[in-house]
């Protein structure tokens, strides 16, 4: 064949090339026509999940009762605070019973105390074990974290807090991979009585160094032994090195709303959730204290302070998480690299929050124990503390309360302000007297009554709204019996779900805009001048070359 | 005197803002709606007599919009045609508890000040008013401007004889003028019939290399 023959074959080519640029545009994506695709049900990447609101596992705990003699009050939650708990907590682990000893999940020497020094019929010298937990770490074993501790429908974010000293396993059962419920965030509210002698015992039970530092609660820059008592490693010892322990002693002379954090690498141990309250209550006479509040929220045995003005107190712990500083410790157990990642790759400049939680939990999760609970005409205690590091600014539907003390101090009572958004910035407290008197200032009435942070970044779960620090004030006219406000039948069955918080779930029940289904005529056609393309060029190479063979 | 004293608060009852129609620069307004430019005599220039009496009643809202996926508000017809110089009287029903508007641009400024006929309801309810068709051929827009009411789906149009094309974005009728990418929804058999042809394409050459050797 004369090789002009070929060369005229390749124009051939050139048209067909661009044949295939013209039909390949609509491949991937095409405009829309007259008509937009129809709906389509998402897929979701996991299975659907359907959480239930309340797991009413321990109804009994909710009636007010006497243990060892220690008077609980009524916590009418869907998950109220476990009474024998709170009986060790206000005795301390020497003086409860036997029974009440093995009900708890706490070590015997979690918390001691003795010796009526001033002879008003309380304990003046208190013993406190603290250990470092790690929540939804990471696990060599398993592709779930361990122990898992979700703060709202299947969201669970690598977590420290400080715990009261255990006893036994850190899960529920041996055939469970979920936290106890001692396991939790935030760290336990500790409440002491003014001018008591506090030794706080941290027991390093984690992997990593931490000190403990008491902000706001008065105590000397050294213990009477000479060592480290403010827990920073720049001014004082070395911080506490896994597996070692050590003893802060305090005798704080003024009460007040306060915190306690670590304070090695601060910026990363304290968001990762190694902060709690610190709350120095008023002496007086017969003052036992339940000196842990777990999970925060209702206190079950006020001071006798707090009963002398109040109908009910609430210890609520504002907190958040940043996402990628809470991954660092849930791909790796090579102890070096997730310090690597926390500590220098993670890069706190750039961090965002995330996750924001009111006592531990989200919403919904929130409903379960961050409710308040209120009757008419009462005066109601709020403690609240910002430990986020954005600001907060909480606001109680329906109500307008009375800030009585910032950082733990209290405000002149005529310069003391009422109103409706309570701002508070990083490590800041203030105490509320939230009245429910219903005279159109402090209530509007019975109800149930939402209240949040109004910062709206805050009022979802990484972006997914609602959820956040949303919690809820209910009247008791309006509690079901588990604890539960009552709601509308399907208030909740959205955000009940994982694929909600997946971000995988339409809201108000709509599809998604679906796709359009492939031309195939476009499709075979294109096919085909590739085919020719590729069978041509070949055709006409090897036409060429055999040419030149012969030439 | 008794009739004196009915007559004064009956003329209370009329003088009553609320209650009272105003009819003002065009504007027929109550506190259940507006019309503007209601004109049912008036021939535009190059009618010489109403050609022909058209009746159209137009229902607006949500519920015609449920069979287009992805638009919110419509009407029930998005199309009319009507005779050059016709009279239309327009009856504009509103399904929806919220304020709809039928609005029409393009008439004659000396005859429809800014070129509009609007019908708005403030709610559920009806309305009529008329107008008259100018004589030339011509496709006029017609839409509720309630803010994104347009872009959601509440577009139509008037072709007065034989019109002037169709408009964009016409929900059935027509495609966006700015229109939004959508994927395809490729599934094995679309890659395997791509595959496949290629394999034809070469094939084809194969034969015809074949067929040139003979």
């Amino acid at each position: 064949m004369n090789p002009a023959f070929y060369y005229r074959l390749i124009p051939v080519i050139f048209l067909l090339i661009y044949a295939v640029f013209e039909l390949q545009t609509n491949l991937f994506q095409r405009p829309a026509d007259i008509l937009l695709p129809k709906g389509q049900t998402p897929k979701l990447s996991q299975p659907l999940k359907i959480d239930k609101p309340c797991i009413d596992l321990h109804p009994e705990w909710r009636t007010a009762q006497r243990i060892d003699n220690v008077d609980i009050a009524e916590s009418k939650l869907c998950e109220p605070d476990d009474p024998n708990h709170i009986a060790a907590f206000v005795l301390g682990m020497n003086n409860i019973s036997m029974r009440t000893l093995m009900n708890t999940q706490l070590a015997e020497d979690a918390l001691t105390k003795s010796d009526d020094l001033d002879g008003d019929g309380d304990p003046d010298i208190i013993h406190i074990k603290l250990e470092v937990i790690e929540l939804n770490g990471s696990s060599p074993d398993s592709e779930n974290p361990f122990p898992i501790y979700e703060i709202a429908p299947s969201i669970q974010p690598g977590m420290w807090a400080f715990s009261p000293k255990l006893r036994g396993m850190s899960v529920k059962n041996f055939r469970s991979q979920k936290a106890n419920s001692i396991l939790r965030a935030p760290s336990p509210v500790i409440r002491i009585e003014q001018g008591d002698k506090v030794y706080i015992t941290l027991e390093n039970t984690h992997y990593f160094p931490h000190t403990l530092h008491f902000h706001g609660v008065d105590h000397a820059f050294k213990t009477s032994s000479g060592a480290d008592n403010d827990g920073v490693p720049v001014t004082g010892d070395k911080p506490v090195m896994p597996g070692k322990t050590r003893t802060y002693e305090l005798q704080p002379r003024h009460a007040g709303t306060m915190l306690y954090h670590c304070h090695v690498q601060t910026d990363k141990h304290l968001m990762m959730g190694l902060n709690g309250m610190f709350v120095v209550e008023e002496n007086r006479p017969n003052n036992w204290l339940q000196t842990f509040n777990v999970g925060a929220g209702h206190v079950r045995h006020s001071s006798v302070a707090i009963k002398e003005k109040y109908d009910r107190e609430y210890d609520l712990h504002y907190q958040s998480i940043d996402k990628n500083l809470a991954q660092t410790i849930q791909h790796s157990n090579d102890i070096r690299e997730i310090s690597k990642q926390m500590h220098r790759v993670y890069n706190m400049s750039e961090s965002k929050e995330n996750y924001f939680m009111l006592n531990g939990h989200s919403f919904p999760y929130t409903l379960r124990d961050a409710l308040i609970i209120a009757k008419p005409d009462e005066n109601i205690k709020l403690r609240i503390a910002n430990t986020q590091h954005s600001n907060i600014a909480v606001h109680i539907h329906g109500h307008k309360a009375t800030i009585t003390d910032y950082d733990g101090v209290t405000q002149n009572p005529v310069a003391q302000i009422t109103r409706d958004v309570y701002n508070l910035g990083a490590a800041q407290r203030i105490d509320l007297n939230l009245q429910t008197t219903n005279d159109g200032l402090h209530s509007y009435g019975e109800g149930v009554w939402l209240f949040h942070d109004h910062v709206e970044t805050a009022v979802a779960n990484d972006g997914i709204s609602p959820g956040g620090n949303i919690a809820l004030m209910v009247y008791e006219s309006l509690l079901a019996d588990n604890g539960l406000p009552i709601l509308r039948d399907d208030a909740l069955s959205d955000v009940l779900t994982n694929s909600y918080h997946a971000k995988e779930r339409p809201l108000w029940g709509k599809k998604e805009a679906g796709q359009y289904s492939p031309d195939y005529l476009r499709l075979i056609l294109l096919g085909l001048c590739i085919g020719l393309i590729i069978g041509l060029s070949l055709f006409i190479m090897q036409g060429l070359t055999k040419k030149e063979d012969i030439s | 005197m008794k009739a004196i004293i009915i007559l004064l608060s009956l003329s209370l009852y009329f003088i009553n803002p609320s209650f009272a129609a105003m009819n003002m620069n065009g504007m027929i307004m109550d506190e259940t709606g507006m019309i503007m430019n209601h004109n049912p005599d008036k021939l535009p220039k190059g009618c010489k007599a109403i050609s022909e009496t058209v009746d159209i009643t137009i229902r607006g809202g949500h519920q015609f919009a449920k069979d287009f996926d992805g638009k919110m508000f419509t009407y029930d017809k998005r199309e009319w045609q009507v005779p050059p110089c016709a009279l239309v009287n327009v009856t504009f029903i509103n399904e929806d508890d919220i304020r709809h508007q039928f609005m029409l641009h393009g008439l004659p400024g000396y005859l429809y000040p800014k070129g509009m006929f609007t019908i708005e309801l403030y709610g559920k309810g009806q309305k009529t008013a008329s107008f008259i068709a100018p004589h030339r051929d011509y496709t006029y827009y017609i839409h509720c401007e309630v803010s994104q009411h347009t872009e959601k789906g509440m577009k139509a149009q008037l072709k007065v004889g034989k019109g002037t094309g169709d408009l964009d974005s016409i929900l059935g009728l027509s495609a966006a003028k700015t229109p939004a990418l959508y994927p395809i929804n490729h599934s094995i058999y679309s890659w395997l019939s791509l595959a496949i042809s290629i394999a034809i394409g070469f094939i084809i050459i194969g034969f015809g290399k074949r067929w040139l050797k003979r």
